[in-house]
C-alpha cells in the first residue's frame, strides 16, 4: 500500500503572498473518510484576505484533516492527508 | 485669486483625512487578523476609506459655509472632515458608540451632522436628490446658501443622479454636483460600464456647465469649485464637476482587489495630491517647518478623537426603539408595536453568529 | 431539459459538502451549460465573482457575454432582464443588496411581476432575480434588511429563501427552469464566506448531479410535539440551536423551514399546529404586515380550534441599527427564540 499523500498548505500559497506566514481555514468540503477525485476541492483557505481552493493532489480517500475549520495555520502546515485509491 | 490661507487650511484637512483613514485601518483590523471576519472587532461592518480622494473634499468644501448643505456617498470621511463635521462624534459613530453623531444607529456610511448640514448615505447617487432639495429650500427662502452633492463615478449611470441634474437645471437651483472619479466602481472599470469617459459630459445633456479636472490636484479643484459655488450662490444655477482621484485602499476594507492590475494600484499610490499641494504651498513661501507643524497638529487631532471615541459607552439596547419618529404615535408603546414585542423582552439577545 | 432531474426530499448522503454559495453557483453553471439562453448580469458579478460569491468562477467558464458586469443602473438592467425574458431568454439578474430594490422597484413589481397577468398570460417572464439579504454584521439600515414580506406581498413573483447548500442548489435549478419570475433571496450570513463565517448548519452534503426542489414545500427540519416554530433563512439555524437547548429541558420543538414564501406551504404549517397547538413564527423581516402576520393568519384560518397560543419574533418595526448592541437587540437571537418557546409551552 502506498503512503498517504500530504496536502501541504505551502503548495497552494498565492504567489503574491510570499511575505505572509499565516493562513486561515475558512471551509472544509470533505470529511475524514471522504472519497475524492484528483483535483477536487478539499477546502478553502484564506491568505491575506484572498480565498484559495485547495485541491486533492490525487484520487483517493481523505484519511486525516489536520486543521480545524475556523483555525489559523502556518505556511507549510499539512492540512490533510489523502490515501491514493490505486 | 488663490488665498494661501485657504491652501493651508486645505492642506491641514487633507493631511487630517489621510491620517484618519490610515488610523482607521489599524483600528478596523483589530480582531480581524489573520482571519478577516467583517463583524469582528471594535469597528464592524463595511468600511470604505477615502485615501486618495482628499483633494476633492478639501478643494470643494473650502468654499462652503456651515449653512451650505453637503451630501456625500458611502466613502465620506474626507468630505465630512473638510465640511467641518464634529470629528469626535463622527469617530464615535464609526465605533458604534452612544455619543456618536447618530447615537450608533448610522455607522460610517450614514453620518449626519445638522450643525454643518452634512449627510452621507450608503446607496449610489442617493444623496443627489436631497442636495437638489436643499438648494430648492435655499432658493425658495431667498438665502444665498448652496448645496453640493458628492458621488463616485460609478454613480453617474444611476437614474437618481441624472434626474437630479435635470431637476436642478430646469429650476436653476444653487447646487454643485461633484463626481469623484477613482476609476473603479468596486471591481468595474469605467470603460466597462459607460462609453463616456469624461463624466462631466453628462452636463451637456442638461444644458449645464460641466468641468473635468484631469489631475488629482487640490489647486485645480479649488479653482473650479470656487467658480461653480459662486455661480450657484449668485443664482445662476447648477454645475457638474468631475475630479480625477485615486483609490488607494480598495473598495472596502477586506477587498483583496484581485480584479485590479498591480500597476494600477501602484499608479494610484504614486500620484499623491497631498504632496502636490505641499509643493504648491512651498512655492507660496510656506516653510517646511510650517508644513511639519500642520502635519503634527493634524496627527494629534486624529489621535485625540480616536482615543476619545474608544472611551465612549456603547448604546443601551433599549435605544434601538428610539428615533423611529420625531413624534412617536401615542399608541406605539401599547399596541404590540415596536417596544412591546421587542425580542429583547424575551431574554438575552443573540446576534452572536 | 436534456438531463433528467430527480427530486430529493432530504439531503442525500454524499462525501462532499458545499457552502451555500458554491452550491448555488454549481446550479447556475449547470443550467448555463445546458441552456444557452441562460445568462447572468449584475454589478461585480464578472471579475469579482459577486460580492457575496454568488458567481465565483462563472466568468472563467462562460465569458463576458454570458456573465455580464453592468453599470450601476438597476432600473435599466433589471428592466432589461424582464425584456430579455419576455423575448424567451432566461436571464438571471442580481440586485447586490435587496436594500437597493428602491431604485428599480418599478421594473420589479410593475413589469417583472405583472406582465404575465396584465398580458392575459400572453407573455411569460422566466427570469431569476437573485439578491443578498440579511444583517448580523453591523452594516446598518440600508444594507441589512431581508424584505421577505415586501416581495412576497406583491403578486406575480415566486419568492424563495434557501437556508442550506442542499436547498440552495435545488431551488436554483427550479428557479431557472421556472417559467415565472423568481426572486431568489440568499442570506449573506449563510453563504459560507470566509470573511463572514456562517453558523453550523448551512453547509451540507450536495449531490454532484442536478436536482430540483419544488416550490411550495416547506421542510420540517426537526419534528417535535410541543411547540411549532416556523421560520426561514438564517433563523432556521437559530431555531434549530434553540430547539437543541429546549430539548435538554424536555421541551420538544418542531422547526419548520418555509424555504419558499410564494408559493407558501400552508398545509405543513397547519399539520404541525394541529399537532402542537402552539405556534411561534420567527422572521428577520419587520414584524408588522409581514411574514409573521401572514403565517399566524393562515394558522388561524385553517386551524383556529387547535391553536392555544401564538407568538412572533421579528425585527420590531425599527430600521436596522448599526451599533452591535443595537442590532443584537432587534434581531431575534437563539435565546430569544428559546425564551419565546418556553413561554408558549407554559
Amino acid at each position: 500500500m502506498t503512503d498517504a499523500v500530504d496536502v501541504n498548505s505551502a503548495d497552494s500559497w498565492p504567489d503574491d503572498a510570499d511575505d505572509v506566514a499565516e493562513g486561515y481555514l475558512a471551509n472544509w468540503f470533505v470529511r475524514e473518510g471522504s472519497a475524492v477525485d484528483e483535483g477536487e476541492t478539499l477546502c478553502e483557505i484564506q491568505v491575506e484576505k484572498v480565498s484559495i481552493d485547495v485541491t486533492a493532489p490525487t484520487a483517493g480517500t481523505v484519511t486525516e484533516t489536520l486543521v480545524g475549520e475556523g483555525d489559523d495555520f502556518a505556511r507549510g502546515d499539512v492540512l490533510a492527508r489523502v490515501q491514493p485509491s490505486a | 485669486m488663490v488665498s494661501v490661507t485657504d491652501l493651508r487650511t486645505m492642506y491641514e484637512q487633507m493631511v487630517t483625512a489621510r491620517h484618519y483613514e490610515e488610523r482607521l485601518v489599524d483600528e478596523y483590523l483589530v480582531g480581524k487578523q489573520p482571519a478577516f471576519d467583517i463583524s469582528a472587532g471594535p469597528i464592524p461592518g463595511e468600511l470604505h476609506l477615502a485615501a486618495g480622494h482628499e483633494a476633492s473634499g478639501a478643494g470643494v468644501c473650502i468654499h462652503l459655509r456651515d449653512d451650505d448643505t453637503v451630501t456625500a456617498p458611502h466613502r465620506p470621511h474626507h468630505i465630512a472632515i473638510a465640511k467641518g463635521v464634529d470629528l469626535k462624534r463622527m469617530t464615535a459613530e464609526i465605533f458604534g458608540r452612544k455619543t456618536g453623531l447618530c447615537r450608533g444607529k448610522g455607522g460610517h456610511m450614514h453620518l449626519f451632522d445638522p450643525d454643518v448640514n452634512f449627510a452621507c448615505s450608503g446607496i449610489i447617487a442617493q444623496g443627489c436628490p436631497p442636495a437638489v432639495g436643499a438648494a430648492m429650500a435655499a432658493k425658495k427662502r431667498n438665502t444665498d446658501a448652496v448645496a453640493v452633492a458628492f458621488l463616485g463615478e460609478g454613480a453617474i449611470d444611476q437614474g437618481g443622479f441624472l434626474e437630479s441634474l435635470n431637476l436642478a437645471a430646469v429650476h436653476d437651483l444653487p447646487v454643485v454636483f461633484v463626481v469623484e472619479d477613482n476609476d473603479w466602481a468596486i471591481s468595474m472599470p469605467k470603460d466597462r460600464v459607460t462609453d463616456v469617459q469624461n463624466g462631466a459630459q453628462r452636463a451637456d445633456g442638461f444644458d449645464m456647465p460641466g468641468v473635468r479636472i484631469d489631475s488629482d490636484d487640490a489647486m485645480a479643484v479649488y479653482e473650479a469649485a470656487g467658480e461653480a459655488v459662486m455661480r450657484a450662490r449668485d443664482g445662476n444655477g447648477p454645475t457638474l464637476i468631475e475630479v480625477q482621484v485615486h483609490r488607494r485602499m480598495g473598495h472596502f476594507m477586506g477587498d483583496a482587489e484581485g480584479y485590479r492590475p498591480e500597476a494600477d494600484i501602484d499608479r494610484a499610490k504614486q500620484r499623491d495630491s497631498i504632496e502636490r499641494l505641499a509643493e504648491d504651498l512651498r512655492s507660496h513661501g510656506v516653510t517646511d517647518d510650517e508644513l511639519d507643524e500642520i502635519r503634527e497638529r493634524a496627527h494629534e487631532r486624529v489621535e485625540e478623537v480616536i482615543s476619545w471615541a474608544k472611551e465612549q459607552p456603547e448604546p443601551d439596547p433599549e435605544e434601538a426603539y428610539e428615533n423611529v419618529f420625531t413624534n412617536p404615535p401615542a399608541q406605539a408603546a401599547t399596541d404590540g408595536g415596536a417596544a412591546a414585542d421587542a425580542p429583547g423582552d424575551a431574554g438575552e439577545t443573540g446576534g452572536d453568529n | 431539459m436534456a438531463t433528467e432531474s430527480r427530486d430529493y426530499t432530504e439531503a442525500t448522503e454524499t462525501d462532499r459538502e458545499l457552502t451555500m454559495s458554491r452550491a448555488m453557483v454549481e446550479a447556475i453553471a449547470w443550467e448555463m451549460r445546458e441552456n444557452e439562453e441562460v445568462f447572468y448580469m449584475g454589478e461585480d458579478v464578472a471579475d469579482y465573482g459577486g460580492i457575496f460569491s454568488s458567481t465565483t468562477g462563472l466568468l472563467d467558464e462562460f465569458g463576458r457575454d454570458r456573465v455580464m458586469d453592468v453599470p450601476i443602473s438597476e432600473t435599466a438592467y433589471l428592466g432589461a432582464a424582464v425584456g430579455a425574458a419576455q423575448a424567451g431568454m432566461r436571464p438571471i439578474a442580481e440586485l447586490m443588496f435587496v436594500d437597493f430594490f428602491g431604485v428599480a422597484m418599478d421594473q420589479i413589481y410593475n413589469n417583472m411581476a405583472k406582465n404575465t397577468y396584465m398580458s392575459g398570460g400572453s407573455f411569460s417572464v422566466p427570469m431569476v432575480l437573485t439578491t443578498a439579504v440579511g444583517g448580523t454584521y453591523n452594516d446598518a439600515g440600508q444594507h441589512s434588511q431581508t424584505l421577505y414580506g415586501t416581495f412576497a406581498h406583491l403578486p406575480g413573483m415566486k419568492v424563495v429563501v434557501p437556508s442550506t447548500a442542499y436547498d440552495a442548489k435545488g431551488l436554483m435549478h427550479s428557479a431557472i427552469r421556472d417559467d415565472d419570475p423568481v426572486v431568489y433571496m440568499f442570506h449573506k450570513r449563510l453563504m459560507g464566506l470566509g470573511w463572514m463565517p456562517s453558523p453550523p448548519g448551512p453547509k451540507t452534503g450536495v449531490p454532484k448531479e442536478d436536482y430540483t426542489i419544488p416550490f411550495g414545500e416547506a421542510d420540517v427540519k426537526r419534528p417535535g410535539d410541543d411547540v411549532t416554530v416556523v421560520t426561514l433563512g438564517l433563523h432556521v439555524h437559530r431555531a434549530m440551536e434553540a430547539a437543541e437547548q429546549l430539548d435538554d429541558d424536555g421541551i420538544d420543538a418542531e422547526v419548520i423551514d418555509l424555504r419558499t414564501l410564494v408559493p407558501l406551504d400552508t398545509e405543513t404549517v397547519l399539520d404541525s399546529v394541529r399537532k402542537t397547538g402552539k405556534l411561534l413564527v420567527v422572521d428577520e423581516d419587520y414584524q408588522s404586515f409581514g411574514v409573521t402576520g401572514e403565517i399566524v393568519a393562515r394558522a388561524a384560518e385553517g386551524a383556529l380550534d387547535d391553536l392555544s397560543a401564538v407568538k412572533r419574533l421579528a425585527i420590531p418595526d425599527v430600521p436596522i441599527p448599526y451599533a452591535r448592541s443595537l442590532e443584537d437587540e432587534v434581531n431575534p437571537g437563539t435565546d430569544d427564540i428559546a425564551a419565546a418557546v418556553r413561554e408558549l409551552h407554559e
